[in-house]
């Protein structure tokens, strides 16, 4: 699950890939967390390389938006796999959470 | 480790010693590291064992009358296995070094003793004695924690209905199995007006023990909405809410409430960001119910849940399940998944409840082989019986 970052202006940008489970949630909160600057306005998570979200990974993605909430910035994912798709369909995130097709549109819906 | 000095006791036949130690450890003794006690021989020695039980180390010569200090040695722990103990042996006596050593000495000094080597002789046995004691304590607070974790898995498994409903015109069974001791999956059952029943699975974020208990207080509001409740989707409603107000920690729980009426085969349902139940038909066809567009429980007040309604046809059997069962894995890393759930029954369906959820999880089973179980399995089966009245 490891995670790679770049910024876009005042949007971060998270790319992380494998499995997000039970076993390493926690890991990816802490690695998300430490990535995030106060200064972020955006953060964008790109789940094209992620093949796998328990609820656990679900929660943390919620967290995140969370702790960004409370420093004024929004948070997208975009680029969802099918199976990650699904996920994100079932347990109805989706409506909660902003999903974009891919990186630029989900940046530029941040942007507004 | 405790503040209190360490207390040291001092076995020795020659006189000359206990003044000395005395005198060479004063400053230690003044500044409360040590106290000192002194015993003329091994069966002294042990007697005060026996009366002071506060001796951490036991520094002791070899040869004495009445009680030597190898044979103490091998006494020393039928009165207390935590201490420690050093000998002073003769410079160069290996062999009685060894049997020291072999007795269960930490370590030895040699006449005439050098007080500096002493005192790091038995700083780094107190040390030792320290981290053991640390050692023992955390062991016990461990085995004090895992008996409180079987207390809270039984507690858990306890609250899970063991009696399901059931006439002859319906029959339910299900089964939780948690894949760690404690778990954040569930089921239940409500009676109620008008011989219906409301049935639900639900599967919380997370496992362990803040899982167990959002678990449980999700499990306590479903049952309470559920019983004053007007229709799936204004149960989830309420339950949503009420598990939004205090919920910090973003935990949040999937569920499938649905109500059935045995009478008219009507079952109507809401799903809280849960995986769709499945109903098999006679022909061996299936159908998963559609989605309802339900988000899941805790995140966010307000939402509203709708809530559909399907007609069970005689012999059609209900699935509601966790993602235990779908997500399940074998030890290539494939998913068990919605498809083969659907194809299990295709040849043949066992005609009762209990066989037919017996199976599912001898399904998922099998399937993982010896992979290791990652998620809690939970399974309800409700099959209709009757005809058409």
């Amino acid at each position: 699950m490891a995670i790679s970052t770049s910024r876009e202006g005042q949007t971060l940008i998270v790319k992380t890939e494998d499995r997000i489970d039970g076993a390493n949630a926690r890991e990816f909160q802490v690695d998300l967390e430490a990535a995030i600057d106060p200064n972020d306005r955006g953060l964008v998570l790109d789940l094209e390389q992620l093949s796998y979200v328990s609820s656990a990974g679900l929660r943390v993605i919620l967290l995140t938006a969370k702790t960004l909430r409370k420093q004024n910035a929004k948070l997208a994912v975009c680029s969802l796999s099918d199976s990650v798709r699904e996920v994100f369909e079932i347990s109805g995130f989706d409506k909660i959470i902003p999903v974009h097709d891919n990186q630029a549109e989900a940046a530029a819906a941040l942007a507004d | 480790m405790t503040q209190r000095a360490c207390k040291i006791l001092v076995v020795d036949d020659e006189p000359d010693l206990q003044p000395l130690m005395r005198q060479r450890m004063r400053r230690y003794v003044r500044r409360g590291l040590y106290t000192f006690v002194f015993a003329q021989n091994g069966v002294e020695a042990l007697e005060m064992l026996q009366e002071q039980q506060d001796i951490d180390l036991v520094l002791s010569d070899i040869n004495m009358p009445k009680m030597d200090g190898l044979t103490l040695l091998q006494q020393i722990p039928k009165v207390d296995p935590d201490i420690r103990s050093v000998i002073i042996s003769a410079y160069g006596d290996m062999k009685n070094i060894r049997t020291a050593m072999n007795r269960g000495a930490f370590d030895f000094v040699t006449k005439p003793i050098d007080f500096d080597d002493l005192k790091v002789t038995i700083d780094r046995t107190l040390r030792n004695l320290t981290e053991w004691r640390e050692a023992l304590a955390s062991r016990d607070k461990l085995v004090a924690l895992q008996n409180e974790l079987d207390v809270a898995s039984k507690m858990q498994q306890s609250i899970l209905p063991t009696e399901l409903p059931g006439t002859d015109e319906y029959k339910v069974a299900a089964s939780m199995q948690p894949a760690r001791a404690i778990g954040g999956d569930f089921f239940d059952f409500v009676h109620l007006d008008g011989g219906r029943i409301g049935i639900a699975v639900a599967d919380v974020s997370d496992k362990g023990v803040p899982a167990a208990l959002f678990m449980m207080s999700s499990r306590t509001l479903l049952k309470g909405a559920a019983i004053g409740g007007t229709g799936p989707g204004e149960v989830l409603y309420e339950v949503n809410n009420l598990l939004e107000e205090e919920n910090e920690s973003a935990m949040f729980v999937t569920v499938l409430y649905a109500e059935y009426n045995p009478a008219t085969g009507e079952l109507s349902y809401a799903n809280g960001g849960h995986n769709s139940p499945v109903v098999f038909h006679e022909d061996g066809s299936s159908t998963v119910l559609p989605l309802t567009d339900g988000v899941a429980l805790g995140l966010m007040p307000g939402l509203d849940y709708r809530q559909e309604t399907v007609k069970l046809s005689p012999s059609d059997t209900l699935v509601l399940y966790t993602d235990g069962v779908t997500e399940a894995m074998n030890t290539d890393f494939e998913e068990f998944g919605l498809e083969r759930l659907r194809s299990m029954f295709v040849e043949s369906m066992p005609g009762d409840a209990e066989a037919i959820n017996t199976a599912i999880f001898k399904a998922v089973a099998d399937f993982a082989g010896d992979a290791p179980q990652s998620d809690d399995i939970t399974c309800l089966t409700l099959r209709r019986i009757t005809t058409d009245a």
